[in-house]
């Protein structure tokens, strides 16, 4: 992965940027510091947003711009062209934050971009950041602090909880990067591993996972791959959630026990990840650690 | 149970064209992710959608496909009114369960007395814990052989995976763990009929014809109606070499809903079956009812953030009533997302205090009061305290929103504060932990 990606003046674009909360995004993202050089409307007025200038295609947008990310925020249904779009167009870096898209669409998305080598974070992220420098999506600015720990996370909410109150405790982060809770996405925990590990500014990683899929098992056998040498700790919601039926015999021919809370807690604590049960307990054992 | 868990994925990285073309024709070791359909109803994505096995063959019949005649009849319904199959007949319990057979959920039946008898004695019981939502009457299937075929997402590799055994049945996983030949491969949706064409030429002659032709046709309706899940076993394999689906495992992708206007249809025809999609698809967020004994009611946004509240809660002894993932930054000025949960949350007769949890990164919190304030107007029989924790834009002005009106709220800023506090309310309620 490309990591010159995730530097603070990575030039962006944002697709669908004059829909009610493209505008409103724009603006909060220009203002925290993203390098926002311009959005794509599909259709209807090209009359510029809060000074940034709207093309009618990606390609334009970065023959004119030089954008290399974009974030794309149109409905659902509409992704998959608009990812194939900023794809052709040169994009290498994608932050989908729509939710709701269909799992077909989804892995058509995310194999386009493998082949094409790109980067795409989600769909259904809510995005990424380097604290007080830049942020692509909506991470929101009350937990969004400059500091020593790397956070990947597959929800959003809990991630804002406990990096707010990380924050509150004087520990910020270098480099936030929401994977996104749907189960097909783009870069998954383990792809993240090296880029946290040659990231001068992480000292530590947070870990924010949930039952179900297999990234986190994916994760701990990448550490240990890696030899990761930094402290990693872990919080993974979902560990009291109705243990349900096996719908399929090819769940549990392909998965086995693997997506269970048991043997993501197992894995990754054999890869040395600090794991816990409760927010409390996290921030505590993060705190002592780092301070 | 196949996949070696200490295999460190390698086995996950070999082509699995190659082990397929290579000496052992065989791939049992997939170690690989995949989908969580098997055992999750809850996670970030909201809710695979299972099919009712009756409900799956009637979509395989309309695409064309061979079922065994059968009915749906309801909870304790006389068979002969349901104008049923001729005899013998199989009784199959529709749950969204798997291991019916396993659970005595499947019966076979010599006359529709006893159909009748068993439908009676079945009709109210559970199958690990789901409900039991009708029967399939179906005509008996003078069957050959069982094979196995199944189509499936691999999340991971981000392809189509397609399995397919000479052996199928409910053991299917045991014989894979023996060495049964399990063929599998990934394919691209658009390629998924040359890699089934490639795979089957693989198989032993007697049933070569047959999987061939279930895995392409198979593969077909997989795609068009974008499954997650589409597994037949057994597949039945008759005399004349023909085949015949003996059971279907579909899971359905809630997100592509709204361009399956069959499944969408079938949604809103049976929304007390398929609860949780079809008030996704009503109301536009995700609302899971987890223990309808629950003594706390969740109004909360964020499904990660949900789940971690309903774990402490649960490790201290209490019992959360629902998942929810209300999606505050979408009410647009509207408490009809309140009102609705206010009312699911109510209709639970142990319910004793509401935790509401709001962490607002760009949600207006005084607009959130005010919406918080006409939805327990709109809902009066919530009469329960309501916990709320607060943080972010706004929050002076809702709490003296919330203050001012004639609905106590109590308002706390700090999560692990109001969830101290909801104990607390059940604790002086005399409500005992479990």
């Amino acid at each position: 992965m490309d990591s010159s990606l995730f530097e603070p003046a990575v030039p962006v674009i944002i697709q669908g940027i004059t829909g009610r909360a493209g505008r409103t995004h724009a603006q909060l993202m220009q203002r925290y510091g993203t390098n926002v050089v311009g959005g794509v409307a599909a259709s209807g007025s090209l009359a510029p947003i809060a000074g940034i200038p709207v093309f009618a295609s990606c390609h334009e947008a970065v023959a004119k711009t030089g954008a290399r990310a974009s974030l794309i925020m149109v409905p659902p249904l509409k992704v998959l062209a608009a990812a194939e779009e900023a794809l052709a167009g040169g994009i290498e870096l994608l932050v989908c934050i729509t939710e709701g898209v269909p799992v077909h669409d989804a892995v058509r998305l995310v194999r386009l971009a493998r082949d094409r080598g790109a980067v795409c974070v989600g769909p259904s992220t809510p995005g990424i950041a380097i604290p007080g420098r830049m942020k692509i999506g909506f991470l929101p600015d009350a937990a969004l602090v400059r500091g020593p720990i790397g956070v990947m996370s597959k929800s959003g909410t809990l991630s804002y909880e406990i990096c707010y109150r990380l924050a509150q405790r004087g520990l910020g982060q270098s480099l936030w990067i929401g994977v996104g809770g749907d189960p097909v996405k783009g870069v998954r925990f383990g792809d993240l591993v090296s880029l946290f590990q040659d990231h001068a500014e992480t000292r530590a990683v947070l870990l924010i996972g949930e039952i179900g899929g297999t990234e986190e098992e994916e994760l701990a056998e990448a550490l240990i791959a890696k030899e990761f040498n930094k402290p990693v700790f872990a919080l993974l919601a979902g560990a009291t959630a109705p243990e349900g039926v096996t719908m399929g015999h090819a769940g549990a021919l392909i998965q086995g026990e693997r997506g269970t809370a048991a043997s993501k807690i197992v894995m990754l604590e054999r890869a040395g990840v600090r794991v816990h049960a409760t927010m409390g307990k996290i921030v505590e054992d993060v705190v002592q650690i780092l301070l | 149970m196949v996949a070696d868990h200490q295999g460190r994925g390698h086995q996950g990285r070999i082509d699995p064209d190659a082990l397929i073309d290579g000496p052992e024709r065989r791939l049992i070791c997939v170690d690989s992710s995949c989908i969580p359909w098997q055992d999750r109803t809850l996670n970030s994505n909201g809710v695979f959608l299972f099919l009712l096995e009756h409900h799956g063959k009637e979509l395989l019949a309309r695409h064309a496909v061979s079922v065994p005649a059968g009915v749906f009849v309801p909870l304790n319904g006389d068979v002969a009114s349901y104008s049923p199959p001729a005899g013998p007949l199989v009784i199959k319990a529709q749950v969204a369960a798997g291991g019916r057979g396993k659970a005595g959920a499947i019966q076979r039946a010599a006359s529709l007395e006893e159909a009748n008898y068993i439908i009676a004695r079945l009709s109210g019981s559970t199958v690990r814990g789901r409900p039991i939502h009708g029967f399939r009457v179906e005509q008996r299937v003078d069957f050959v052989h069982e094979a196995y075929v199944s189509l499936s997402v691999d999340a991971t590799e981000a392809r189509m995976r397609l399995m397919v055994s000479t052996d199928g049945g409910i053991d299917v996983e045991a014989l894979a763990s023996q060495g049964e030949a399990l063929h599998s491969v990934l394919a691209h949706a658009q390629h998924l009929g040359d890699a089934a064409l490639k795979l089957c030429a693989a198989l032993p002659a007697p049933f070569r014809a047959a999987l061939s032709d279930a895995a392409q046709r198979l593969s077909e309706i997989f795609v068009a109606c974008e499954a997650i899940l589409l597994e037949v076993n057994p597949l039945f394999i008759l005399a004349d070499g023909s085949w015949i689906v003996g059971d279907v495992k579909m899971v359905i992708d809630d997100n592509a809903i709204v361009r399956q206007p069959a499944l969408q249809a079938l949604l809103e025809q049976y929304p007390d079956i398929y609860t949780e999609s079809a008030r996704k698809l009503a109301h536009g967020f995700d609302y899971v009812e987890v223990d309808p004994d629950g003594e706390i009611g969740l109004i909360t946004t964020g499904a990660g953030l949900s789940m971690q509240l309903m774990d402490e809660l649960k490790a201290q002894g209490r019992r959360p009533v629902n998942f929810c993932d209300i999606r505050s930054g979408q009410f647009r000025g509207d408490p009809a997302r309140l009102i609705a949960v206010m009312r699911w949350i109510v209709s639970r007769p142990n319910v004793r205090v509401v935790l509401v949890n709001i962490f607002a990164g760009i949600t207006d919190l005084a607009e959130f009061a005010r919406l918080l304030v006409e939805a327990t107007a709109q809902v009066p029989e919530l009469r329960v305290p309501i916990i709320a924790r607060l943080i972010g834009r706004n929050l002076e002005e809702a709490i003296g929103i919330l203050r001012a009106s004639d609905r106590s709220v109590t308002v706390e800023p700090d999560l692990d504060r109001a969830i101290e506090l909801t104990l607390a309310t059940l604790d002086a309620q005399g409500v005992r932990r479990g």
